[in-house]
C-alpha cells in the first residue's frame, strides 16, 4: 500500500482512496465508434505514432519515474480501465450507470478472496487472479443488468444507483464476505519467478491487464454486438422492429461493462492487498462518471484519458490543497459547458479542422492563456477564502484589530485590503477579455471563410 | 434466406397476412373497429383514408407495437397478434415508420448494416469483427445502391435531408429481407422524381413479397398497388382494385372526392 495515496483523496479511506490514475496521453484519437472518423492518412499515421509513443512511455515509466509516481501511474491505469469499461455502457450503449462502484467493488472482493483461497499457486497463479474480478463483475452485472435494463433513461440510472447503494449498505453487515468494517486483506504471492513485492512488478502486472482489457474492449466495438450497442444508444425502439431482442442485448452489454469494471477492481485489490466496503461508495460511482465525461464519451480512449488526467490531478493537487474536490467539480462544470465532447473532443477538433496546425495552435494557446488567467484568479480566491474562513484563522481574530496577513504562494496578503482582491479581479477580467477576443477572432475567421 | 430479389411465388393457399375482426380501443376511444382483410401473397395493397382513420394504428397492431383489443392477426398461418415486435420481425414482417425512425448518429451504411446483421442471427456475436462478414457488408452495400444513398455512405443518418432519410428508412425496412413489408407513408416529403424512383423501387422489390402501404400520394397508390382498402373511422369501407375504388361512390364521398376525381 502506498501511504501517499491515502492522503490524496481525503475522505476516502484506505483502498478506495487510491483510485487515481493515469496515463496521460493515452488517448488520442483513434477510434470513435460513435461517429466514424474519416481522417486522411496523415492523421491516422499521427494517431498511430501517438499510440505507439504512449505505449513506449508506459513501458519505460517505472525506470524513469520516482516511486511515488509509479504508484500514481498504477492508479491512473486502473482508473483508465474502469472509465473505459463504464463507457461501454454509458457512452456506447447509452445507459448511464450511477452505480458502477458495485461492479468495481465486487471485482476487488472476488480477487481478494481468490488470492486468499488459491494462494497464488496452481493453475491460477497471482498474475491471473484479476480474472476473478471479471467473473464477479460479470455475475453481478448479469443480475443487476437484468433488472436495471428493464427500464431506460433516468429510471435505468436510478435503479443502478439504488442497487449500488443497497450493496454499500449491506456490505458492512455481511462480515463473512466483505469482512465488515475492517474489510478483507490478502497477500500477493510470488509466481512465475516474480515476487510481486516491488512496485515495478505490480506496475507491469497492472499495465498488462489494462492494455489487454482495453484491447479487448476496443475489439468489442468492432464486433456485431459492439455495433448493436451503438444502436441501443441511438434508437432502441427501432432495433426491436429490426428483429433484435433489446433487453437481452442490453443485459449483455451491461455484463461486459461490469466484467471489465470488475477487472479494474481486481487490479486495485491486488495493488492494495486489501479492500473494504468503502469500495462500494457512491463517490467511486460518481467519479467514474465525471472522469468519463471529462475525457469525452464519444471517443474510445476519451474516458481513459479523462480518468488518467483526473487521477493525476488528484495525485498532484490533493496534497497541496484541501479544496481539490472543489477544483475537480469546477473542472467538470467548465468542461461540460465549454467542451461538451470532453478532452478528447479537442483532439478530434484539431484533427478534423481544415486549418493548419499553426493557426490551430495559435488559437489554442490564446484560449489556454485566457483560461489559465481565470483559473489563477479562481484558485487564488478559493485558497485565500478557505484560509480566511478556516477556524484556525478565525480564532486569531481580535475585535477592532485589522485582520492579520495570510501567507499564500510565498507572499503575505491582507484579507482586509482591497488591493489583495484586486489581483484576482484583474486576472479574471484579463482572462475573460483574452477568451472573448480569441473567440471573436475565431468566429470571424470562420465567417470569413463561409462568406 | 432469399436474396433481395427473388422469384415471384405462385402460391394460392393461405394469405400472406390475414386480419380477422381486429379492433383496438384506447379507453373509450375505439380507433380500429373490426377490420377484416386478406393480404395475398405477392400483392401490393394500399391503405388510404382521411387523417385519424387509424391507418398507422393498424400498422402498429400488425407490427407488434400495440396489442389488439380483439380479433386475430395471422402471418401466413401463424397468429402474431400481441407478439413482440422483434418476434414478428423475425417471422418475416418488417415495417417502416411514418415519422422517420433511424439511428441518427450512425452512418448511413451502419444504419443499413444493423438491419442486415439481424438476418444472420449475429445479435450476440463478439468474437469476430463485423468487417469479416463479407456477406453482411455486400448486402448493406447493395441496399445502399438500391435506395440511392451510395454517396452518403458515411454521412450520419441524422445529417441526411428529409427525403433521403425516408429512403434510408425504406432501406432499413428491407434489410431483414421480409416476406411482408409494411410501409407507412414512405414517400412523404419526397420530390416528384424521388417519389417516382421510389415507386419503381418498391415495384421491383415487392416482387416475391407482399406489400402493405399507407400513402397519401394517390398517383403512387393507384399505379403501384393491386388493391386498395379505404379506412374511415377505424373501419374498412371498401376494398378493391384501383378501378373499383375510383368508381366507388361511397369512397368518393368519404374521402377521395377532390383528389382523385381531378
Amino acid at each position: 500500500m502506498n501511504e501517499s495515496t491515502n492522503k490524496v483523496l481525503p475522505g476516502l479511506p484506505g483502498s478506495a482512496a487510491k483510485m487515481r490514475p493515469d496515463v496521460s496521453p493515452t488517448v488520442s484519437a483513434t477510434a470513435s465508434p460513435a461517429t466514424s472518423l474519416r481522417s486522411p492518412a496523415a492523421v491516422s499515421l499521427a494517431s498511430r505514432l501517438l499510440m505507439v509513443s504512449v505505449l513506449l512511455l508506459l513501458l519505460i515509466a517505472p525506470f524513469v519515474l520516482p516511486q511515488a509516481l509509479v504508484n500514481a501511474a498504477i492508479q491512473m491505469l486502473i482508473a483508465a480501465l474502469f472509465a473505459t469499461a463504464f463507457n461501454v455502457l454509458a457512452g456506447q450503449g447509452g445507459m448511464l450507470s450511477f452505480g458502477h462502484a458495485a461492479y468495481f467493488g465486487i471485482g476487488a472482493f472476488a480477487t481478494l478472496h481468490a488470492m486468499n483461497a488459491l494462494g497464488g499457486a496452481g493453475l491460477l497463479p497471482t498474475p491471473l487472479l484479476p480474472i476473478f474480478g471479471a467473473l464477479g463483475g460479470c455475475l453481478l452485472g448479469l443480475v443487476a443488468g437484468w433488472f436495471s435494463t428493464q427500464r431506460s433513461g433516468v429510471y435505468f440510472s436510478m435503479i443502478t444507483l439504488a442497487l449500488a447503494e443497497l450493496l454499500h449498505a449491506l456490505a458492512p453487515h455481511l462480515t463473512s464476505v466483505f469482512g465488515g468494517e475492517a474489510g478483507v486483506s490478502s497477500m500477493r504471492m510470488p509466481a512465475w519467478g516474480l515476487s510481486f513485492g516491488e512496485p515495478m512488478h505490480v506496475y507491469y502486472l497492472t499495465l498488462a491487464w489494462v492494455l489487454a482489457s482495453l484491447g479487448a474492449l476496443f475489439f468489442f466495438t468492432r464486433t456485431p454486438l459492439g455495433r448493436l450497442t451503438l444502436g441501443l444508444r441511438e434508437n432502441a425502439m427501432r432495433l426491436k422492429f429490426l428483429g433484435y431482442d433489446v433487453h437481452a442485448a442490453r443485459v449483455m452489454v451491461f455484463m461486459i461493462s461490469a466484467s471489465f469494471a470488475g477487472v479494474a477492481g481486481g487490479l486495485l485489490a491486488m495493488n492494495n492487498e486489501a479492500g473494504n466496503y468503502v469500495l462500494f461508495d457512491v463517490r467511486l460511482s460518481s467519479e467514474v462518471v465525471l472522469n468519463a465525461y471529462i475525457g469525452g464519451t464519444g471517443v474510445f480512449f476519451g474516458p481513459a484519458l479523462g480518468a488518467a488526467v483526473m487521477t493525476f490531478f488528484g495525485y498532484a493537487v490533493s496534497d497541496l490543497t484541501r479544496s481539490w474536490l472543489l477544483y475537480q467539480g469546477l473542472i467538470f462544470v467548465v468542461v461540460m459547458m465549454f467542451m461538451p465532447n470532453g478532452l478528447s473532443g479537442v483532439v478530434l477538433w484539431w484533427q478534423r479542422s481544415q486549418r493548419s496546425s499553426a493557426v490551430l495552435a495559435r488559437y489554442a494557446a490564446g484560449w489556454s492563456l485566457g483560461a489559465l488567467a481565470c483559473a489563477a484568479a479562481v484558485v487564488f480566491s478559493v485558497e485565500l477564502l478557505q484560509r480566511v474562513l478556516g477556524s484556525d484563522y478565525q480564532s486569531q481574530l481580535v475585535d477592532a484589530q485589522p485582520w492579520p496577513a495570510i501567507t499564500l504562494f510565498g507572499r503575505d496578503w491582507l484579507p482586509g485590503a482591497v488591493s489583495t482582491w484586486l489581483l484576482p479581479l484583474l486576472l479574471l477580467v484579463a482572462g475573460g477579455l483574452i477568451l472573448n477576443r480569441v473567440t471573436r477572432a475565431w468566429d470571424a475567421l470562420n465567417e470569413e471563410e463561409a462568406a | 434466406m432469399s436474396a433481395v430479389n427473388s422469384i415471384h411465388p405462385v402460391s394460392t393457399s393461405p394469405a400472406a397476412l390475414t386480419l380477422r375482426n381486429v379492433s383496438k380501443s384506447f379507453g373509450e376511444a375505439h380507433i380500429i373497429r373490426g377490420v377484416d382483410l386478406e393480404l395475398q401473397r405477392g400483392e401490393r395493397h394500399a391503405f388510404i383514408g382521411p387523417n385519424g382513420a387509424g391507418k398507422s394504428t393498424l400498422f402498429h397492431l400488425i407490427s407488434g407495437n400495440f396489442k389488439p383489443s380483439a380479433g386475430e392477426i395471422l402471418l401466413g398461418e401463424l397468429p402474431i397478434g400481441g407478439l413482440s415486435p422483434e418476434r414478428i420481425n423475425r417471422m418475416g414482417l418488417a415495417r417502416s415508420f411514418q415519422i422517420t425512425n433511424i439511428f441518427p448518429r450512425l452512418s448511413v451504411f451502419e444504419n443499413l448494416r444493423l438491419g442486415v446483421m439481424q438476418r444472420f442471427g449475429m445479435q450476440y456475436t463478439l468474437w469476430r469483427p463485423i468487417s469479416q462478414y463479407r456477406k453482411v457488408t455486400a448486402l448493406a452495400e447493395q441496399l445502399l445502391e438500391q435506395v440511392r444513398l451510395v454517396r452518403h455512405r458515411d454521412t450520419l443518418g441524422g445529417e441526411l435531408s428529409y427525403s433521403e432519410q425516408r429512403s434510408l428508412e425504406i432501406g432499413m425496412t428491407l434489410a431483414s429481407d421480409p416476406k411482408v413489408l409494411l410501409l407507412d407513408e414512405p414517400m412523404a416529403g419526397m420530390s416528384r422524381e424521388e417519389t417516382d424512383y421510389t415507386a419503381e423501387l418498391l415495384r421491383e422489390l415487392s416482387v416475391g413479397r407482399s406489400l402493405m402501404i399507407v400513402e397519401h400520394d394517390m398517383d403512387v397508390v393507384f399505379s403501384l398497388c393491386d388493391r386498395i382498402s379505404v379506412l374511415v373511422y377505424g373501419q374498412v369501407v371498401a376494398t378493391g382494385t384501383p378501378e373499383e375504388i375510383r368508381n366507388n361512390a361511397q369512397v368518393q364521398e368519404a374521402y377521395l372526392g377532390k383528389e382523385v376525381a381531378a
